[in-house]
This record gives C-alpha cells, structure tokens and sequence, in this order.
C-alpha cells in the first residue's frame, strides 16, 4: 500500500511540474489546507515554545500527554455516536455518575464521613465493572430510543443527561453523605489510576496515560478491524443501504451507544480518582469539549467519517491550547475567545476537505 | 419447461399501504436459468412486490415458494441468506467507505474461525478475483463517492451476483450505464443464466427487455395484467399492456419553428472538472441535444452553463448581450432553468408538499406584500397539476409518494413557473415509464414553440434523435462535434463520442 | 410497539407518583436553593429540612441549578400555588435586580421572605418589612482566611518557604468571575495576609506567574470545581518546580472542593503525602471531605461557615414572621445587624480544633 502512495505521489510530483502557475498555486493551498491541522499545531507549539521554553520542558509535556490521556476515553466513546451522525450529551453526567459511585465503593475504611461506613473498599476490578455496567446501561437506553423509535441521539441524550443529573443528586443524599463531596478514597484505587507508570528523569507518568492508550488501542481495534466497527461506519454513511446489505442496524446502533457508555463509565472510574474529589458537578460539560475535539479531529457530523488518529489529535489540540494559554498568561476573558476562534477555524478548516467542489 | 423447473413462485401477493392497495392478487413464477422481465409503468407495483420478496416490506397476504419450499424472510438479512439478491433502483452504497466494504457490507471476511476480526486482505483479493471474473476495472480500495454513477452501478451489480444468489433481482440497472456498459452486463447476465440462475428484470427501456428476456410479465395499478413468452411479444404490445391503450408513436409529432441565436457560448472551460473550450449557439425555439458517454462533460456543461459549478474561463452572450451567471441566483435572474440529474438527491424536496415543491423557485410571484399568499400559490400549483397533467390524489401530497415520472412533472414544473428562456435538462426521462416519457416529450416540443430554448441532456440516444433539432456530442470534456437530428445516427453519435476517450 | 408504549407509561406514571410523595400544597413554605450541586448548600438544606420539620412547617424544596431565570419562574409557581413564606438562597449577586424582583413578587403576595448565604443588599431587604437577610459577612470570610494563612505562614515562614528566597510564591484559585463571595475572597485573603506579614517584616505574597496581571486563576466553567483546580495545578507544576527552583509554596482556594483538587494534583507530583513535602493548601466552607484532609495534613486550614447555625436561624426567622412575631425573637442579639440582617459568625478551621 505504501509502495502504491509512494508511487502516486512521485507521479504527482512530476504532474505538478507540468501545471500552470494558478493550478500549482491551488495545489499548494489545498497541500496546507488538508495538513491545517498539523500546521496550527507546529505553528502554536513554536510560538509558546519561543515565548515560554518551559512549554516544550519533560515536565511540561508529560502534563500535556497526561491531560490528553485523561480527556481521551470520553472522546472516543463520543466519536461514536457522531459517526453515526449522531451526538451524546449526556456523556458528561454519565462521567459523573460513575465517578461518583466508583469513589464512593473505593473508600477507607474507617473514614469518618464514609458513605456507606459498613463497606470495605471493595475489589478494584469489580468496581470498574460495575461502573462499566452503569455505563453501558445508560448507552443502552440512549441507543434504543435512537434505534427503536429513530429520535435524534440530541434529543434522548438531553433527556438522559438530566436523569443522570438526577440521579448523581440523589446517590450523592445516600446515608450521611448529604450531598457532600465524595473524598477519603482507597490508596489502592488512586495508586492504580494516578501512581508512577515510570519516570522519565525526575518526571513521573501517571498509569492512566497507560490505561488511555490501551482504550485507544482497542477501539481503534473495533472500527477497523471487526464487522461492528466496520457497520457502524456503513450505517453513518447510509443506514438504508446498510439494511439491505443485511446489516443489523437496530443492532449496530444500541451497541454503538453501549460501547460510547462503557467509555464514559472507564473515564469517569479514572476521573473519580485524578480529581479525588467528586460531587454533582464532576463530568459537566465535559461532552463539549469531547465533542469540539472529535470534530476538530475529522469525526464529522455528516456521518460515516472519522479516524482515531484525529481524534487524538484534536484531544491533543485542545490540551495544547489550554496548557499553552495557560504558560502565555493570558487572561481568563481572552481564553474563552481564544478556545472559540480556535475550535471554529479547525472545523472550517476540516470540513472544506469533505466538501465537493464544484 | 416443466414446473419442477420453477425456482420461485409468489403466488396472490397482497400488500396495502395507507390509502392505496400496492399490491393485489399478484403471481409471478421464475425459472431456472431465464430471465424473466416485470414491466409497467411508474407506481404499477414492480418494486413493491420485489421488496416483500427481499424482506424490505412484510407482505399482507399470499405465499412465497423457493424451490418448493415456503419462505417468509423478515428482513434483508435473510433474504440474502436465503438465496436471494437484490440490486436496488437507488443506488444503496455507503458514499463515505470505500468499493471493498460495501462489498462486503454485512458479511464481513474473518481472518480465521479463532481470529474474528475483518481481514482487509481476504476483501481485497475476493473483490479483485470478483471485479476479475466480470471484467470490472475498478480499485477495490477507491472511496465509493469518487467513481461515477455508472461505475458504482456496475459495483452494485458485483455485490448482489457476489452473494451466489439462486435469484437475483435486477431493478432498472441500466438506468445509468452507457451502451458499451449496458454490453458488459448483458453479457453478465448471459453467464449467470449459464450457471442456473433465475433472473428478474424489471426496466423500461423495451429494446433491452425484448433482447435478453425469456418470459414477461406485465403489472398495471398492483395488478397482474399478463405473462407471455418474450418471443410472442412486440414493443407495441407490451405498451398496450402497460399502459391499458394504444400508444402508436413513441415520441410526438414536432410543430415548433426555429428563430434567431439566443444564447452564444464561448469557450467554457470548468476549474474542478473536465470541461474545456466548449463553445456553441443555440436557437430562440430550438431543442439542442448534447449527446456523449458517462463522464464526458455532459452534466458539467450544463452546471458550468448554469453557475453551479466555479467558471475557469468562457463567456456567454444571451440576445447578444453578455452575461454572468455566476452562480444559480443570478443564471435563474437570466432566465436559465435547470433540471438536475440526480431527482432524488438534488431535484425534490421529498418530505414537502406538492404545492412547496411547485412554488419553491418563483416564490417572489406568490408574495402578498412581505408574506407568501397561499391562494396564489395554490393557484400556481393547480395550473401545473392540470397542465403537465400530474397524477396525485391533491396538491397536499408529499413529493417523494408520487412515482417517479410525477415527481419530474413537478420539478418542470417548477422551473416553468419561473418563466425560463432557457431550459436546461439533465437526464429528464431517466427511470420514468414509457406513457409519462411521452408527456414529458410533448412538454418540451411545447416548450419550443413557444420559442423557448432547451438544452436537453441524455444517455438514451433514440431520445436525442427523436425529439432534438440538433445534437452536440461530448467526448473527454470537449465538443466533439454536432449532428443533425433528422439525417444522424446512432453510429454516428457513437463515433464522435469516442473521439477523445 | 404497543406493549413498549404501555411500558413507557408505566414507568412516568411511577415517576410520577414518587414525584407525588413529596410534602407540599397549600400553606407550604417554600425554600429555592441556588444548586442543589453545592457541597456546603446541600449541608444547608439537609440542616433546614431538619429544622422546618421539627418546627412543623410543610415546605417544598426548589433547585434552580444556577440559572436565575429558572429560580424567578419556579417562585412565580410557588407563589400562585399559594406559598405562605418564600426562602431564596438567590442566583444572581451581581446586581440588585433579580432580588428586588423577588421582593416584588413577596409582597404582591403579602408573605415573608427569608434571603440566605448568596449577598442581597440592604437596600432591597430594608424595601420591605417582612424581609430579612441571613448571610454571613461575605467579605468576612476572606478576612479570615487571609488572616488565618498570615498567622500560618508567620509560624511555619521557613519551612513554606522551599527555596529560601524569602519570598512565598502563591497561586490562586477564583471560583466564578462575577460573584461577590469569590471577588472578595480573592481580594482580601490576600490582602489581609500581606499585612500580616508586613507588620512582622517579611516581604508580601508573590504570585507564582508574574505575567498574570489578575493574580489568580479562575474556573472558566464557573463552577468552583475540583477538576478545574486540579487541570490548572498540574499544568503549574510542569513548569514551576523545586528543581526549577520556582516552586509555588502556598496556595489559596476559593472554596474547599478547588483547594481539594489542587491537593489532587499535588499527590500527583509527589506532595502532600505522608512522608513527603508538604505545600499548604487552604479553602473555604469546611466541607466533611476538607476537614478529613486538614486531619490527614493534606491541607493547612479552611474556613468553616456553619451550616447548622444558618438554618437554625433560617427557621427561627420564617416562624416569627409567620406568626406576625418579633422578628428577631429568639434569635443572638449579637449577630442582628440593624433591622435587615442576621450574621452567622464564621470560624477558622485548622488541625488543632
């Protein structure tokens, strides 16, 4: 296969030659168009590089490595339900549903303010299973009401997102807890999620860098190496041609959705232990920026498309920003219009690829 | 032929939609190693009773035998299972992947029993050996948006033959394919008879049924109507058949006279697609042909011509002023209409009303000071329901209800609403019955004598050189050349359509 | 399809049935709280729903979920449902208008109101006789952190001070931009620290990013929260380090969830343990989780706004008014403040208490 682009591309390079000076100056444009997305990020790296050295210190970009990590889970679950042209909004409440259960299952024993003060710390497997299951219950009923009764994903996923709300509320009153922050948690469960994976130097990487790439690895997997990834693209791309063709579409669907849940339920058992903090609001609004990464990164709305490594690449691009704007100074005010310009100008980029020209 | 020699019978298949009984009463026998055409107009039944055979739609009544044996598939799934394969009118295809997985779409390869994960490789060489054995020349790995409708026909066509199906369902698969290509599936299908298997096509072009099929069977509103061998058969017979009267001449006697050069086209030349240096005139009353194989810068021209697609160079005079028409806005200002190719993706809006459908371009006419007047506008539709004749219970219906001839007459019109000089029409008849065909001719014959001029688009040449003046032939993004449509033809479009390929 | 449908009605009419069982109707008090999300006003609401019960008043609880608009439609509900008494935990502190609207709405319907926690001004409670504000001091609350992380650092200077430039490198974490709580918190902790320490001679505080002109970092979700705190403190340590010799020595925390998610990222790095440096970290509110880290030595201190004693007096208030009582009746005279206002005192919480 590379021997055949290798190929082509040779032999569009003596072609290039031969074209008229406004044809190469269209080539040109749509070479740096099509790679817009590396470009910004070299050009932003260099530029807080040059102002900031520290940015490109071990330190620094372990932290932006790990923030990936932690951000990454959520996306590729979200991805999903986006290439089936589709969204999920309640995949940030779901992240704080089982981050607050998984919190609440993992801690000390003999913490005073303990929720459920009888219960032992309970096996760490077992409590990712369980929050895995919330999960994947919450996808499954986001994926049946889309699949059964065809609503759009927008709508049930605005629904379940404030049952979830609900219902995070409601697990938070439990016992003694009172709506308090879940704390105190098992050395076991935050030396899984946050302890040394190795060290670089002085540097420590947290394991769940390691987790992280283990679920990208795996779902890239699933969409490009198995029948239901491969459906579930055909399904994007048209869902009429799919049933003919025999494909199982209620099927593909409701699994979709069930395997975007079991993501949020993997981030939201590593979330409850990187912020060792949990309360209603953990996982708010954490479905936008998932979004505005899986977007950035090609998964496009209009179905069908859509690669993992876009998607890292637009979680990376996000991280870039934040930690960048972050080490430049610059003013709460400016970042939010900053994040916008950035998200927009990515997608414009990105969406002129896929747009058939005339 | 004996009755052991029947491979499929469907014996009093009913199907009721709301309102409309699509299917009654309906049987229909196919036997091994034939093909056995189903004929009708638009709307008369073929792809209902072919999609409760495939599973598509669950039958209300009637029994479906295959190989003697009672079938009820419940979905597609397994029906292909079952031995029975489908290519469908419109093209089903999965734009965004590529020729290799809507290959395969729905039954992947394993790399092996313990290892079941989708082996790219196993699909490459199986598309290749596939593609080998008909004679395709495709890339199995080319995204499916960027072959040409004729191209992705013939893959479609690959798939449903790729399930080793006992019957295969042909519904229109020449509706976009070229002579040559048309060639190329007859005689796929001359080899699938060879190995057994029973064959149904359904289409409307007569030439073709009366050529490769072996029994037909003619539907009329949801009804059988007959079935006879293909020899005992005349073109004219299956038209009465179909259309339930005599239809002597299949197109209309012209009476439109031709005036002074209108439009004036100078070297149009496209950015993003093949069009180079076209130029031409054409005639106040005059129907202008453009005749040339799939690809050849036929629908582009008239894009370009039309501002839809980006301009490299040309200039076009119309009265011998110049004008822009730099994009669709300012060509329908000009007086330009056009009818586009593909109806279903860029022609209807399938979930509005006949009366939206109608009013949609010319909604400046129906404006009651700033709102839009629903009397004008219903007015406006029933003068188009009544003079194209179109066939719909009111002008509250749908659009995507109406067969596919209907659907055509409202877009026309549309555009005549607007009160166009030119006409554009791209592929106006394709996929519609013989009787609606007639009309549309006898629409566009009128058109021309009002002194309008249209520009018609087609793959069918009978058509051309039927019912055009003149006819330009395109050929690798150029003007090959014209011909006169009363002395050409076939042959020689033919061979101005190969100049540059 | 028909049996999915009677399933789905099933289940809502279940939902609703429990929705049902709520107390409430007519002659209820009803209490509309700012977000029922609140760690320290969750603590509020189960304090009071204790108090009304035992004061025998029916109420119904609202939770506006930090949206204003929401919380002026819900009291528009509860007022044509008849309400006899309106407590408003209010959403918008940034002007007076949503709080006079609200005194609007009470007196049309000639029925006391209770303000709590989030500031009303005098001039709108003072507008109405039957209304009274139950706050604490909110700028009292970042006097006393500032003064508590003063006396802190006059004890420990030497030991905060990690690399002996005798300067302390900070970082602060504002909770919403907007908010009066969070601007005064912002302002005076630091503000009152650095008199304390220039009154013992010692330099003032110094943020740990000098290009920062604000001199903190805020939530930009607005929402006072962990993650946020934890994002912002690990993405500090990259850059700012003891080998880099530009450590960040203290931090400041509008509230006790920032501060715990700064402790969060600290653990991270290596800090905070047992066994390990540890950076102090102070916060607001006193929550359950707060003080079990101030115990554990997590973190250096928090300030404790009672609860209990805010819907004592929350209920004392709506009694009164109910009865066409002495307002202030029962009630420490102490903490009365004019005719308009009862403060509920704050206190300092450090490892010793």
């Amino acid at each position: 296969m590379s021997d055949k682009n290798e190929a082509a591309r040779v032999g569009k390079l003596s072609k290039f030659k031969t074209l008229n000076p406004s044809d190469k100056r269209r080539y040109v444009t749509d070479l740096l168009f099509n790679n817009a997305m590396f470009i910004i990020i070299a050009i932003a790296i260099i530029y807080i590089a040059i102002r900031v050295p520290a940015f490109l210190s071990l330190s620094s970009v372990v932290n932006i490595i790990s923030l990936t990590a932690a951000r990454m889970p959520i996306a590729l679950g979200i991805a999903g339900a986006i290439v089936l042209t589709g969204t999920d909004i309640s995949a940030g409440r779901c992240v704080g549903l089982t981050a607050c259960v998984a919190a609440s299952l993992l801690q000390i024993t003999g913490y005073s303010k303990k929720m459920f003060p009888d219960l032992d710390p309970l096996p760490l497997w077992s409590v990712l299973l369980i929050v895995m299951a919330i999960g994947a219950v919450v996808g499954l009923v986001n994926g049946f009401f889309v699949a059964k009764f065809k609503l759009h994903p927008f709508i049930v996923t605005l629904s379940t997102q404030l049952i979830l709300f609900g219902s995070v509320l409601m697990y938070l009153m439990i016992g003694s807890n009172n709506g308090q922050t879940l704390s105190g948690l098992d050395s076991s469960y935050t030396d899984f999620v946050r302890g040394t994976l190795f060290k670089i130097g002085t540097v420590a990487v947290p394991n769940y860098v390691l987790y992280s790439a283990i679920l990208t690895a795996i779902i890239w997997v699933i969409w490009n190496k198995t029948e239901f990834g491969k459906n579930m693209f055909a399904v994007g791309s048209n869902e009429e041609a799919a049933n003919v063709s025999g494909v199982n579409v209620f099927r593909t669907i409701i699994l979709v959705f069930v395997l975007a849940g079991i993501m949020y339920g993997i981030t939201g058992f590593i979330e409850g232990a990187r912020i060792a903090s949990c309360s209603a609001n953990t996982g708010l609004n954490y479905e936008s920026d998932a979004i505005a990464a899986c977007v950035i990164g090609g998964v496009s709305f209009v179905g069908g498309t859509g690669k993992i490594s876009g998607i890292v690449t637009g979680v990376f691009l996000l991280q870039i920003i934040f930690v960048g704007l972050n080490f430049l100074s610059v003013s709460a005010n400016m970042l939010y219009i900053i994040k916008g310009l950035i998200i927009l100008v990515a997608c414009a980029i990105d969406m002129r690829k896929y747009l058939a020209r005339k | 032929m004996s009755e052991n020699n029947v491979i499929l019978k469907m014996d009093n298949i009913e199907k009721v939609f709301p309102g409309v009984k699509a299917l009654d009463n309906v049987s229909l026998k196919v036997k091994a190693g034939t093909v056995h055409a189903l004929m009708g107009e638009n709307g008369a039944g073929k792809s209902t009773l072919m999609k409760c055979l495939f599973g598509v739609y669950r039958k209300d009544a009637g029994k479906i035998f295959l190989f003697n044996k009672e079938v009820d598939f419940k979905n597609s799934a397994e029906a292909l299972s079952g031995g029975i394969a489908m290519v469908h009118q419109e093209l089903n295809q999965a734009l965004k992947r590529n020729v290799m997985d809507n290959m395969w779409l729905g039954r992947f390869p394993k790399v092996s029993k313990w290892l079941p994960f989708t082996s790219e490789k196993k699909m490459q060489e199986q598309t290749r050996e596939i593609f080998k054995d008909l004679g395709l020349n495709i890339d199995p790995k080319t995204v499916m948006s960027r072959l040409s409708v004729s191209q992705r026909q013939m893959v479609e066509i690959a798939k449903a033959i790729s399930y080793d199906a006992k019957i295969i369902v042909f519904d229109e698969p020449t509706s976009s394919l070229n002579e040559k290509e048309v060639e190329h599936l007859f005689r796929i299908i001359d080899m699938l008879k060879k190995r057994g298997c029973g064959i149904i096509y359904i289409s409307h072009k007569m030439e073709e049924i009366l050529r490769i099929s072996d029994e037909v069977t003619v539907m009329r509103d949801g009804k059988h109507i007959a079935t006879k061998p293909a020899k005992e058969l005349t073109m004219n017979e299956i038209i009465k058949l179909m259309v339930g009267r005599e239809l002597t001449n299949r197109y209309p006697e012209k009476a439109h006279s031709i005036g002074d050069v209108l439009l004036e086209v100078d070297n149009l030349s496209s950015v993003y697609n093949n069009l180079n240096g076209v130029s031409f005139k054409a005639r106040e009353g005059e129907i202008l042909g453009i005749a040339g194989l799939d690809g050849s810068g036929r629908t582009e021209l008239l894009e370009n011509l039309f501002g839809l697609s980006t301009r490299k160079s040309g200039t076009i005079f119309l009265r011998g002023k110049q004008i822009s028409n730099k994009n669709p806005r300012d060509s329908i200002k000009n007086g330009f209409a056009l009818l586009t190719e593909e109806r279903r993706a860029t022609g209807i809006f399938g979930i509005l009303s006949i009366m939206e459908n109608t009013v949609v371009s010319s909604l400046k006419s129906v404006k009651k000071g700033p709102f839009i007047s629903k009397r004008k506008s219903r007015e406006n539709t029933d003068w188009c329901i009544n003079s194209l004749r179109i066939k719909t219970p009111s002008r509250e219906v749908k659009i995507r209800n109406l067969s596919g001839g209907n659907q055509q007459k409202v877009i026309l019109g549309r555009w005549l609403l607007t009160d166009p000089t030119v006409l554009l029409l791209d592929e106006s008849t394709r996929g519609i019955d013989v009787g609606a065909k007639y009309e549309i001719y006898q629409l566009i014959l009128n058109l021309a004598a009002k002194g309008k001029t249209v520009i018609m688009v087609s793959s069918e040449m009978p058509e051309l050189l039927g019912v055009c003046d003149r006819i330009l032939v395109m050929s690798g993004g150029k003007l090959a050349g014209q011909v006169d449509a009363k002395t050409a033809t076939q042959e020689d479009i033919m061979t101005l359509a190969a100049k540059y390929v | 399809m028909k049996k999915i449908f009677s399933c789905l009605l099933v289940t809502v009419l279940m939902a609703l049935s429990f929705a049902g069982c709520s107390r409430g109707g007519e002659g209820e008090v009803a209490v509309f709280y700012f977000t029922y999300s609140d760690a320290y006003i969750s603590n509020v609401r189960s304090a009071l729903d204790k108090y009304l019960d035992e004061a025998d008043i029916d109420y119904n609880d609202y939770d506006a979920n930090g949206n204003q608009s929401s919380q002026t439609d819900q009291i528009d509900v509860a007022v044509s449902k008849g309400a006899t008494g309106l407590i408003v935990n209010v959403v918008d502190t940034g002007s007076n208008d949503a709080a006079s609207t609200i005194v609007e709405k009470a007196r049309a319907a000639d029925i006391p109101l209770v303000f709590f926690n989030r500031s009303v001004d005098e001039s709108v409670v003072s507008s109405y006789e039957k209304c009274v504000f139950v706050g604490t001091d909110y700028e009292l609350a970042g006097h006393m952190q500032g003064e508590m992380i003063g006396k802190y650092l006059l004890e420990n200077y030497d030991a905060v001070d990690i690399n002996k430039d005798g300067k302390i490198s900070y970082v602060l974490f504002k909770g919403q931009e907007g908010n009066m709580e969070a601007i005064a918190r912002t302002k005076y902790a630091v503000e009152d620290c650095n008199a304390l320490l220039n009154e013992a001679g010692k330099p003032k505080l110094q943020f740990y990013d000098e290009a920062n002109v604000n001199s903190y970092l805020v939530d930009q979700d607005g929402l006072w929260s962990a993650s946020s705190a934890t994002n912002y403190m690990s993405t500090i340590l990259a850059q700012f380090s003891e080998s880099n010799k530009n450590m960040v020595e203290l931090v400041i925390a509008n509230n006790d969830e920032m501060a715990l998610g700064a402790v969060s990222a600290l653990e991270a790095a290596g800090y905070n343990k047992k066994g390990s440096k540890t950076i102090p970290v102070f916060g607001v509110d006193a929550t359950d989780a707060a003080k079990e880290a101030i115990k554990n030595g997590k973190m250096a201190g928090t300030i404790k706004q009672d609860a209990e004693a805010m819907a004592d007096v929350i209920s004392k208030l709506m009694t009164n008014l109910r009865n066409n009582e002495e307002k202030f009746k029962g009630i420490n005279k102490e903490n009365i403040i004019g005719s308009w206002r009862v403060n509920i005192p704050y206190a300092a919480y450090t490892k010793e208490q």
